[in-house]
Order: structure tokens, then C-alpha cells, then sequence
């Protein structure tokens, strides 16, 4: 018979503990309401507005994530300027920040301000409004989706540019020919990352948007008004729904084999 | 009037920099570049693509200054030991590459043709992962020729191979070069490659050129130690005794040399002697045409291949003589043994004081 070595022993024990305890609290998610309850609560009014507000904000956030996390990635990848120390410092930072911080100085920013006014005049008010879910999604997802396509373009050998470069291609058809089709899975996983992210957003959106009962209410929204109501079975309802987005994500995330 | 040159060439990246880098090279010529790792030889061969700019200096190709120009206008190609084929391309799609940049007809037959002669053409529908070392670096070599650069750059493209693959892959490009007339610049760690290959060679160390020269120059007259050293010749410190109307005489310090070059007398310089120009005998040759017999020592037998490596000495002064392993068996000598080491005076290269 094998000896049981205590030090593998009590470190399994440790990680079936905790992996345990997710278990149980994740189950009691499904356990607790019964389906009826969350089948009436998915058809409410309030749950259709906020699944619907969540999925148009976090696709359009998503969109714009990309967009910017695209370029923003390659640069710091490739790259050598002066103030990149300082630039991937600043860009970092909201992963470090708490939320509610980021809501803040994005409140203040797009508050009375001159980018703020300057915004505003533009037609693009941020306080307590639709587009300020967006933008307080957009800056919540936008550092994991930088730091997720730096590394995607750190892992592309740069000699294939050099080389695609020598042959007579721009550094865009460069870009578009060779390092774009290359980061194909760590874009796919940076957008489904960012998307999670976004839909998942609390604290941002709730400073900077305001978190007003059919008019700002996203699924996070939702489910914090429920609960200071007492209303468990909303509550309940848009915590399963929120799961289900991340697990799908992570599922995705997995299949594309890519390590942030 | 010369088909590329690089003029005083300074480049400052943070791990490596050069200094003070000039050459030419004539249409058709092989340069092979040799030196240590972190001499900067990469660095110099991707500024003349034009990937960094240089601080200060110029590259001139066929008489047009290019420092300014962007990469993808220079018609400068780069192959680099880790073939950088673009992973999800096919073999036939990698070579194309270029092709697709510049015309849109006759795509085909070009990529068959070069494919043929370097004997790809069974491979074009893979993908280059599928290939083994030697095939990938053939499909990169393939995709630089195909658009007939004007300059081809390699870095270290052997290095990754085995070494019959390595010989098999020099012959093939030797043909397709010599067909093309493509002036190369090559960096090896492999003096076999120069000797196969190249008609110019430089030495890099510590981000300067240290020689430049035709194979047969560097080879002979080493500039410096270090270069000796690299090139596997001998150098030994002398002062010149004599320069009249015959041979200049050397003396070494243990012995004295005769050279056909000329060197003022009284100065000090030093001399080089390749270790393939020596001649051993275990009798004193009495009737040679040879002006040079030193009576040494054997001190140690290394053998490496199909030849030996004689280490000599005479008092305090050593001599390296590579002779054939049949030679050595011929000869019936263990270290130990006395030995006259004979060196024409044209073989005595006086390389600098």
C-alpha cells in the first residue's frame, strides 16, 4: 500500500474545500427560487427592460472596447516611446481601482467640466444617462482587453512582420495581412472577456449612469434595487441570468487557448 | 562607384549598438559576416532593411541613398534562422507573398519554378508547420528569391539545421544564387559556410567591424588576436630585423621567420600563419625550397574529422599545423616527439605593427 504523503494530502483537502464551498453557493443560486418563479420574473417588465438595456450597452461597450483595445495593444507591443512606462501605468490602473472610485472620477470628469460641457454640447452627456452605461462599461473592460491583445501580439514573432515588410507590404497591410488574421484567437477571447465584463459592471455604472428603477437599470442594477426591496425572486432571477453570461464566456475562453 | 555601400553607420538600441560601421560590396558579391553573439550583426542587417534607423550614417544601394526609405520600398530581402514563415499561409501562399505585391501575372509558374529549384516543389500545398527544419528554411529562401531582390540578407539561416541537411541546403542555394547573380549578406557562426560560400568576410565583435576584406585576406592576415583567433590562424609578436634586397627576417623571440612581405626594419609587427600552410617532418629536410625550418616539440595531437591538429612548440612559441589523419599515421608521431616545422616565406604574412 502507498504512504499518503500529509503535505499533498492537506493541500488537496484545502483546494476540494473551497472548490466545495463555490459549489454550494453557486448551486444555491438555482436551488432557492423555484422555476415558476423565475419563469414569471424573466417575462416582468422590469426584467425584459434590463436584460434588454444589458445586451444593447454591453454590445455596443464591447464594440468600442475592441476598437480601441485593438490598436492600443499593438502599440504598446510593438512599440518603443517616450512616456510608455507611464502610458501602460495610467491604462492599468482601473484593473487596481475599485469600481465605484472609477464611476466617480469618470462622474466628475463628464460632470460640469470643460470636457464635460464640451462633451455635452456635442450630444454626448454621460451623468445619470444610457450612454453613460456605455461609457462606464467602456472603461471598466477596456484595460483587461488592452492587456489581453498586448500579450496576443508579444506572442506573434515579429520577424514575420519584418519579413512581410522586406517583401514590399505597408506596416497596415503589414498589420492587416499578417499580425491581424495571427491575434485572431486572443481578439476572439479579448471580446468575450470584455463583453462579461461589461455586463457585469456595478459600481461604475451605478455612479456614473445613476441606477434609476426602468431607465438606467442594466442586470446588476437590477438585482442590487431587488434586493434592497426584499424582492428575493428578482433578485434571484437576474443573478442566474448574470451567471450564465460569464460561463459561457469563460467556455469560450477556454476553447481559444489563449493565457492573459 | 559601388553597387551598395554603408558609410559610418551608428545604431543605439538598448541591448546592442554599433559603431562606426562602413563597407562596399561590388554586384554578385557573398559577404559573409562572422563574430561573437551580441556583436550587433543582426542589428546591422535589419538597419540595412531599414527596421531601425540609424543615429548616424548612410546606405547607399546602386548609387540612391536608402536610409530614408521605408522597408517595403528598398527591394532588400531577409531570411532569418527561424524561417518566420507566416504560420497560416500555405508553402505556396508564403512564396506568392511577395510575388502578389508586385505583378499579377505569371504567380505560378514563378513559385513552381523556384520551388523546383530548390526542391520544394512536393510541399506547396502544406502548411509550414507540417515541415521539418531544412524544408521551412528552403520555403524562406524560396519566398526572398522568388521577388529577385537586390540585396539578400541572412541570419544565421543554417544554424538550425543538421549538418548534412545543412551542406544539402548550402548546394541548393549556391545553384539558385549563381543563376540569379543575388549579392548576399550572410551571418554565420560556421567558417565552413564562409569557405562554401562567401568571397568577402567581416569580423564583428562588440559592435564594430573589426576586418573586412575578401575570405582570402581575413583568412591570412588577420588583423588582431581576436581575429586570428576567430579565423583559426596563428599570430606571434616579432621584430623586424632586416629589409634588404631579399626577405624581410622576423625574429619572434624563439626563433626567426623569413617573409616575401616588406616591413620597415627595426619596427614591431606581428605575423600570421595559417595552420593548413605548415609542413612537418620528423628529419631535417635538407634539400628544400623552403626557407623556413623551426625544430619543435609535439605537444599535443587533437584530431578533428578527417584532419589534425598538431599543437608545436619551439621553446616558449607555439605553432598550430593542420595536416591529414592518414599524415599522421604516415608520420608515426606521439607527443613528445621532435618535429621541424617548414614554412615557405610567402606563407610568413606580416599583418600590421
Amino acid at each position: 500500500m502507498q504512504k499518503i504523503n500529509v503535505f499533498r494530502f492537506s493541500l488537496t483537502a484545502v483546494t476540494f474545500f473551497i472548490t466545495l464551498l463555490l459549489v454550494l453557493a453557486i448551486g444555491s443560486l438555482f436551488v432557492v427560487p423555484s422555476l415558476e418563479d423565475i419563469r414569471q420574473n424573466i417575462w416582468s417588465p422590469e426584467m425584459r427592460f434590463s436584460l434588454k438595456l444589458s445586451l444593447i450597452t454591453g454590445l455596443t461597450s464591447t464594440v468600442l472596447v475592441m476598437i480601441f483595445a485593438l490598436p492600443i495593444g499593438y502599440t504598446l507591443s510593438r512599440f518603443n516611446f517616450w512616456g510608455k512606462g507611464f502610458v501602460k501605468t495610467i491604462i492599468d490602473m482601473p484593473i487596481a481601482f475599485p469600481e465605484l472610485v472609477l464611476g466617480l472620477c469618470l462622474l466628475l470628469l463628464f460632470g460640469n467640466t470643460a470636457v464635460g460641457n464640451l462633451l455635452s454640447s456635442a450630444g454626448l452627456n454621460f451623468v445619470f444617462t444610457k450612454k453613460g452605461i456605455v461609457a462606464a462599461q467602456f472603461f471598466t473592460a477596456l484595460p483587461y482587453a488592452i492587456r489581453i491583445m498586448k500579450s496576443t501580439f508579444d506572442y506573434i514573432n515579429p520577424r514575420i512582420e519584418f519579413v512581410s515588410r522586406s517583401l514590399g507590404y505597408s506596416m497596415f497591410e503589414t498589420f492587416m495581412n499578417i499580425s491581424l488574421p495571427l491575434a485572431k484567437n486572443g481578439t476572439l477571447a479579448s471580446t468575450v472577456i470584455s463583453f462579461a465584463r461589461c455586463i457585469g459592471t456595478f459600481g461604475t455604472v451605478l455612479i456614473l449612469a445613476g441606477g434609476s428603477y426602468m431607465r438606467t437599470e442594466v442586470l446588476p442594477i437590477t438585482l442590487y434595487l431587488n434586493i434592497s426591496y426584499g424582492n428575493m425572486g428578482m433578485a434571484l432571477t437576474s443573478g442566474i441570468v448574470l451567471m450564465v453570461v460569464p460561463f459561457i464566456a469563460i467556455f469560450i475562453f477556454e476553447k481559444a487557448e489563449v493565457s492573459i | 562607384m559601388s553597387f551598395f555601400k554603408v558609410d559610418n553607420l551608428h545604431i543605439d538600441l538598448v541591448e546592442f549598438q554599433l559603431r562606426k560601421v562602413s563597407f562596399r560590396l561590388d554586384q554578385g558579391d557573398y559577404m559573409m559576416i562572422i563574430g561573437p553573439t551580441g556583436a550587433g550583426k543582426t542589428i546591422l542587417l535589419e538597419s540595412i532593411v531599414g527596421f531601425w534607423k540609424p543615429e548616424k550614417g548612410r546606405i547607399w544601394l546602386e548609387d540612391v541613398e536608402i536610409t530614408p526609405v521605408p522597408p517595403e520600398r528598398r527591394k532588400i530581402g531577409i531570411v532569418y534562422q527561424d524561417y518566420a514563415l507566416i504560420p497560416h499561409f500555405t508553402v505556396f501562399e508564403n512564396i506568392a507573398y511577395g510575388l502578389k505585391k508586385k505583378t499579377k501575372y505569371g504567380i505560378s509558374e514563378s513559385v513552381k519554378d523556384i520551388a523546383a529549384s530548390l526542391n520544394i516543389d512536393h510541399l506547396l500545398h502544406r502548411k509550414p508547420g507540417t515541415l521539418s527544419g531544412g524544408e521551412q528554411q528552403r520555403v524562406a529562401l524560396a519566398r526572398s528569391l522568388v521577388v529577385e531582390p537586390k540585396l539578400l540578407l541572412m541570419d544565421e539561416p543554417f544554424s538550425a539545421l543538421d549538418p548534412k541537411t545543412r551542406r544539402e541546403t548550402r548546394h541548393l542555394l549556391l545553384d539558385v544564387l549563381k543563376r540569379r547573380k543575388t549579392t548576399v549578406i550572410h551571418i554565420s557562426h560556421d567558417l565552413n559556410d564562409a569557405w562554401a560560400l562567401a568571397n568577402k568576410l567581416a569580423i564583428f565583435r562588440d559592435g564594430f567591424l573589426l576586418q573586412f576584406g575578401t575570405i582570402d585576406e581575413v583568412f591570412r592576415r588577420p588583423q588582431s588576436r581576436f581575429i586570428a583567433d576567430f579565423v583559426g590562424a596563428s599570430l606571434l609578436d616579432g621584430t623586424v630585423l632586416a629589409n634588404g634586397s631579399g626577405p624581410c627576417i622576423i625574429d619572434v623571440g624563439d626563433f626567426q621567420l623569413l617573409s616575401t612581405d616588406y616591413a620597415d626594419e627595426g619596427s614591431q609587427v606581428q605575423v600570421a600563419l595559417r595552420p593548413e600552410d605548415i609542413i612537418v617532418s620528423k628529419k631535417y629536410p635538407s634539400s628544400i625550397s623552403a626557407q623556413n625550418i623551426i625544430r619543435t616539440k609535439l605537444k599535443r595531437l587533437v584530431p578533428e574529422g578527417r584532419a589534425s591538429f598538431l599543437h608545436l612548440i619551439a621553446n616558449e612559441t607555439e605553432l598550430t599545423v593542420l595536416v591529414t589523419n592518414n599524415a599522421v599515421t604516415q608520420l608515426g608521431v606521439s607527443p613528445g616527439d621532435t618535429i621541424y616545422a617548414i614554412i615557405k616565406s610567402a606563407n610568413v604574412r606580416i599583418v600590421g605593427s
